[in-house]
């Protein structure tokens, strides 16, 4: 016996398991035993065959009996099939030497009459024997991983994942298109903590977090830059990336006298829009990287004027007016997207004002002028009597700016009835709404209302909500600031109104007595809803990765895997992937981290290797298979085909566009159909083709919900139906099928959503081509709990066989 | 959504109003003069009779009646060629698309309404499910000059720059199939659109502005007085808001502001500044057509010489 081939193919033998009785009660065995050993097969039983006891014996057998065929009778492949892979290998099988036959799921639990369920056991062996002696050997793929990861996004996602991937071990990229991380979060004053009923200061969490990123020996953190491209595959990414001219040089002190000598004031859109920004500038006074940025829209002298009055401010000789921008290209063996959220535009809604009345303002606004460094510096204003304000923009720190609180804000009015709306743009299947709930709003709503109240008690705040969700904890925190007197009234507003003095009315029907209440506010606070940043669009598509209809990036299982993107080694995190709160976010992102490097440290890994292979000598270069739906198909330097191992799914699709012949799927070529096709037929037969996917299980599940079908119903597993050609339907006929079924997966996941309309597809063209006997041949989707129907549909399509016969 | 690009201009079946032909004719004379004037190939069918609509919301004629004129009327659409119907008025547009979606999805109905026509010989006004799309068969004249805006722009003889208009949307077109529509119904731009291309200046947003005129159908008769309340609550608000011409662009609301108008005035002794029109007769005069030979301004009760003066087109 040569390790690793299947030489020898005569050495043959079955192993059946009893499945304590599962299998045994049903399965008449010695008859099985009697009936192959007559054909001169080996046959071993055990009460189970999965046990430790159980594998020694397959492998015992194996060595002493240089068996190079094996086929096991036992539950479904799902279950055991890896571990019997493995046993095989050790007593070094090839595992193209390994079949396992269903008896479990698809015959003992759903043929309840013991001489049929024997029968069927019989051809389910002899197919799985018949389909051995056409196996080839199937030989291991290794990929090395490249052993750093790219984080895309500077956010608080970003950040945990970066810190996270870097303290295990994990050399990491941290790009941010800003000229300094920490994103959204870094606007907000403050946050609450639903078991101290408290609330704390957002940057005093913040900052020391980043000023580990700028510090950790394992990260390399590049602001003002961008992801232009990305090439390459799961764990070989070549990525691309666009570093912006910041014309400071990294000797920058931040001493803030260039800032102060810049003639340029313009809206700053980090605080929210307050006209306090200068043309060079930090993004906040805790930025890291703490080095200034020149705006080059903004810059007199960047934009053909002459000004230099930073350049002759700066002692350090830090500007550099000619820096140029860089592209850099780096490697990465994973890729984590957390490139976060934006506020909804509320002007979309009229009704309620926002961009039309000075004193209407979203929620993340509010949270700015809440912030000590916002544009009030902590003070509640209406937006209206903002420059009224101390208007100096010289950065300010949270423990300087906490004693001397409104020294110069006198004249200014505290607004003394403050109404939020909630679900602006959430929850709203109008055009331009949003159908899903943005699950930060209400304790944002609820943690500003508390913290105002608590600084300005005489402040009347009335919450409008359609229900407050404050899952959790967080219910305790909802509790105390119903006690601490803000009001909610439930109602969706109508519209705003202003008044002469910018003062606002807002009109709202209280649908618990379904009275028409109009509540006079001096401001209102609109809870916007969360979409996807205009970042995380422009990355799902440079990147290629599904986005669901809202923009979010799509993971690849809403349960399962949560931060798995529709691309292997590319993982998501944070608002990025849908709308979350900072607790949320943290936690998505260091299992973002986790599954990052688990992905790079299992290196080389090795390929499940059914998977497609090109014949070169048979290959025209006709350039027909390059049509594949996950580009897993290439034209390399010299004019080869070339197939990348990480990207096939095996599909099996290539195998229908090419005409030569010259693509196969390893485990699933035609000559193994044909065989098992052989094997397991009778006259009057129902053959299903079944997706080795979510159809396998729905098939299995069938037995697991003790419902039963015709044992004239034979499944084959196949990769997808597309490796079913004409050729094999017509095999299927002449070997007494009656009919043919397709059963595939839904379009549930991003590979079967590719997949699905191509079998579909094929499933038409088939037919067509079949001319008469294309009624002969049916289409089923499995939904794992559609059983009923899927057996349904077994039942009358074997009955007609049966009357056929 | 309703898609502008999906809106067609062939086979349009520009389906008579009778609140247009009866009260303001110069309503209908102007769509066509305009549609000419844009190439879209339409037709008039003198077959065709009213939607009931008038009588559906004044609980005169009761659903079954309301389809089976429908399905008639279809027939009639479809006899000519000409599928695409094509409202002057909201309510004909909302009464045609609800019937339709009745006849299609209700195999009841449609049976029954079937049989009546079998009955009495009609085998060619029989509708078989699907016969018409309630999605794509329906359309407001409106959504037809939307779909034509730079053309519009392109035909433009006379620039109303300036102009403080503001726009009335029907509630029978963005409020009975909301999730149908072009736009936000929260946020209506269809009238405000097509003004800009003729070059008036629309206010962006007035207090009330998704507010019913008030007509309610019976409602006008029944409860005069909230009627006319509502009516008076959107003229002071227009008022407020230095508002010169309001834009209409359904015949029931067209009434309920011109010809009440001075109701209001008399009854609640206020004045107002406002003169109303539909936004086919306001496209018609930016083309050049002229205001009572065309536009059938004579038809008006709040006379709009003063307005024409002071743009310059009288």
């Amino acid at each position: 016996m040569i390790e690793g081939t299947t030489e020898g193919l005569n050495k043959a033998a079955v192993f059946i398991c009893h499945c304590s009785g599962n299998i045994s009660e049903h399965v008449d065995i010695n008859t099985v035993k009697k009936t192959l050993k007559a054909e001169g097969i080996s046959v071993y039983d055990y009460e189970y065959l999965c046990s430790s006891q159980g594998q020694a014996l397959i492998k015992n057998k194996i060595i002493k009996g240089n068996l190079a065929r094996v086929v096991i009778g036992s539950c479904t492949p799902s279950k055991h099939g890896t571990l019997f892979k493995k046993c095989v290998k050790e007593a070094g099988l090839n595992r193209a030497g390994l079949e396992i036959a269903n008896l479990r799921e698809q015959c003992a639990w759903v043929h309840h009459d013991r001489e049929e369920a024997t029968e069927k056991a019989l051809s389910l062996l002899k197919a799985k024997l018949k389909r051995l002696e056409n196996a080839e050997p199937l030989e291991d793929i290794k990929v090395d991983i490249v052993q750093q990861a790219l984080v895309i996004g500077g956010g608080i996602a970003g950040i945990t994942a970066a810190l996270n991937l870097a303290d295990n071990g994990i050399p990491t990229f941290l790009v941010e298109k800003d000229s300094s991380i920490g994103g959204q979060m870094a606007k907000i004053g403050k946050i609450f903590s639903p078991d101290k009923l408290a609330e704390e200061c957002a940057m005093c969490s913040l900052s020391p977090l980043m000023n580990e990123v700028a510090a950790h020996p394992n990260i390399t953190l590049l602001t003002w830059t961008e992801v232009e491209k990305l090439s390459g595959s799961a764990g070989n990414f070549t990525v691309r990336l666009k570093k912006k001219a910041r014309y400071v040089k990294d000797n920058c002190t931040a001493c803030g006298r260039c800032s102060r000598v810049c003639p340029v004031l313009f809206e700053d859109e980090f605080n929210c829009g307050y006209m306090d920004k200068k043309a060079i500038s930090l993004r906040f006074s805790q930025s890291v990287p703490k080095v200034y940025c020149i705006d080059p829209d903004h810059c007199l002298q960047l934009n053909g004027g002459s000004c230099g009055k930073c350049a002759d401010a700066c002692k350090n000789g830090a500007i550099d007016f000619s820096q140029k921008e860089e592209i850099i290209e780096l490697n990465a063996g994973a890729v984590i997207v957390a490139t976060g959220f934006e506020e909804y535009d509320a002007s979309q809604k009229p009704q309620y004002g926002y961009g039309i009345f000075e004193n209407v303002m979203t929620q993340m606004e509010l949270s700015r002028v809440l912030g000590i460094n916002g544009p009030t510096k902590g003070e509640l204003l209406r937006v209206s009597d903002f420059s009224k304000a101390s208007s100096d923009p010289a950065p300010s720190t949270c423990d300087s700016r906490c004693e001397s609180l409104s020294d110069d804000t006198s004249e200014a009015e505290t607004p003394k009835r403050i109404v939020m709306i909630q679900c602006v743009g959430s929850r709203d299947e109008k055009e331009g709404g949003n159908c899903y709930c943005s699950r930060y709003c209400c304790m944002a709503a609820l943690k500003h209302a508390n913290l105002i109240k608590k600084r300005y008690p005489d402040t009347d705040i009335t919450i409008c909500y359609i229900d407050v969700r404050a899952f959790g904890f967080y219910e305790n925190y909802y509790r105390a600031v119903q006690e601490a007197g803000v009001n909610f009234v439930r109602g969706r507003p109508a519209e705003l109104i202003e008044k002469p003095d910018k003062s606002l009315v807002v009109r709202v029907e209280d649908t618990l007595n379904q009275k028409i209440r109009e509540l006079p506010a001096d401001l209102v606070v609109l809870s916007a809803a969360m979409i996807p940043s205009q970042g995380t669009k422009k990355i799902a598509s440079v990147l290629n990765i599904s986005q669901d209809e809202s923009g979010f990036i799509k993971e690849k299982h809403s349960k399962l895997k949560p931060v798995d993107s529709s691309l292997d080694g590319i993982f998501v995190c944070g608002t990025a992937q849908s709308p979350k709160d900072i607790t949320d976010t943290i936690g998505q992102a260091g299992l973002a981290a986790v599954r990052a490097r688990a992905f790079i440290t299992d290196s080389p890994k090795t390929l499940e290797n059914e998977i497609a292979s090109i014949n070169q000598l048979l290959c025209t270069r006709c350039g027909e298979c390059l049509n594949c739906p996950f580009d897993a198909l290439s034209i390399n330097e010299s004019g080869r085909v070339v197939l990348d191992p990480l990207i096939c799914t095996g599909c099996g699709y290539c195998t229908e566009l090419c005409k030569e012949g010259a693509v196969k799927v390893a485990g699933f070529t035609r000559p193994q159909l044909k065989a098992e096709i052989e094997g397991v037929l009778e006259e009057g037969d129902m053959l299903g083709f079944v997706n080795s996917g979510i159809a396998s299980l729905t098939c299995d599940n069938i037995g697991n919900s003790v419902l039963t079908y015709p044992s004239n119903v034979k499944l084959i597993r196949v990769p997808t139906c597309l490796v079913v050609d004409i050729d094999l339907v017509l095999h299927a006929f002449r070997h007494g099928a009656s009919s043919v079924l397709f059963v595939e997966d839904p379009p549930d996941n991003p590979r079967a959503e590719a997949i699905y309309p191509l079998a579909v597809r094929h499933f038409e063209k088939l037919k067509e081509e079949l001319g008469d006997s294309g009624n002969r041949i049916h289409f089923k989707k499995a939904y794992v709990p559609n059983i009923k129907g899927l057996a349904g549909t077994f039942t009358s399509l074997a009955r007609e066989g049966e009357m056929i016969k | 959504m309703k898609a502008i690009e999906n809106i067609p201009d062939r086979k349009l079946l520009l389906f008579k109003s009778c609140m247009v032909g009866q009260e303001y004719p110069g309503v209908e004379t102007a769509t066509r003069y305009v549609f000419d004037r844009l190439g879209i190939d339409y037709c008039v069918n003198d077959e065709q009779s009213c939607c009931t609509g008038i009588g559906h919301y004044t609980d005169i004629f009761e659903g079954l009646t309301t389809a089976a004129i429908a399905a008639r009327n279809f027939a009639v659409a479809r006899k000519c060629g000409y599928p695409n119907i094509t409202c002057l008025c909201s309510t004909c547009y909302a009464v045609n698309k609800e019937a339709c979606e009745l006849l299609n999805t209700s195999a009841e109905v449609r049976d029954k309404v079937n049989s009546i026509f079998k009955e009495k010989g009609f085998y060619d006004l029989v509708y078989e499910m699907g016969d018409m799309d309630s999605r794509t068969n329906f359309y407001h004249a409106v959504e037809i000059l939307l779909s034509k805006v730079g053309k519009i722009k392109e035909e433009k003889k006379f620039d109303f720059s300036g102009v403080k208009a503001a726009s009335h949307h029907a509630c029978h077109y963005y409020k009975v199939k909301y999730l149908d529509v072009i736009g936000s119904p929260e946020n209506p731009q269809l009238i405000d659109t097509i003004a800009e291309a003729c070059g008036a200046s629309p206010v962006r947003w007035y207090e009330d502005r998704t507010l019913t005129c008030g007509m309610g159908f019976s409602q006008l008769h029944l409860n005069k007085n909230t009627s006319l309340q509502v009516s008076k609550t959107k003229l002071d608000s227009l008022q407020r808001a230095g508002v010169e011409l309001m834009i209409h662009m359904c015949p029931n609301c067209h009434i309920q502001y011109d010809r009440y108008q001075p109701v209001i005035e008399k009854e609640f002794g206020v004045k107002y500044d406002m003169v109303h029109m539909n936004i086919a007769q306001f496209v018609a005069l930016s083309m050049g057509a002229d205001p009572y030979k065309v536009c059938g301004f004579q038809t008006h009760s709040v006379p709009l010489e003063g307005f024409l003066e002071k743009t310059g087109i009288l």
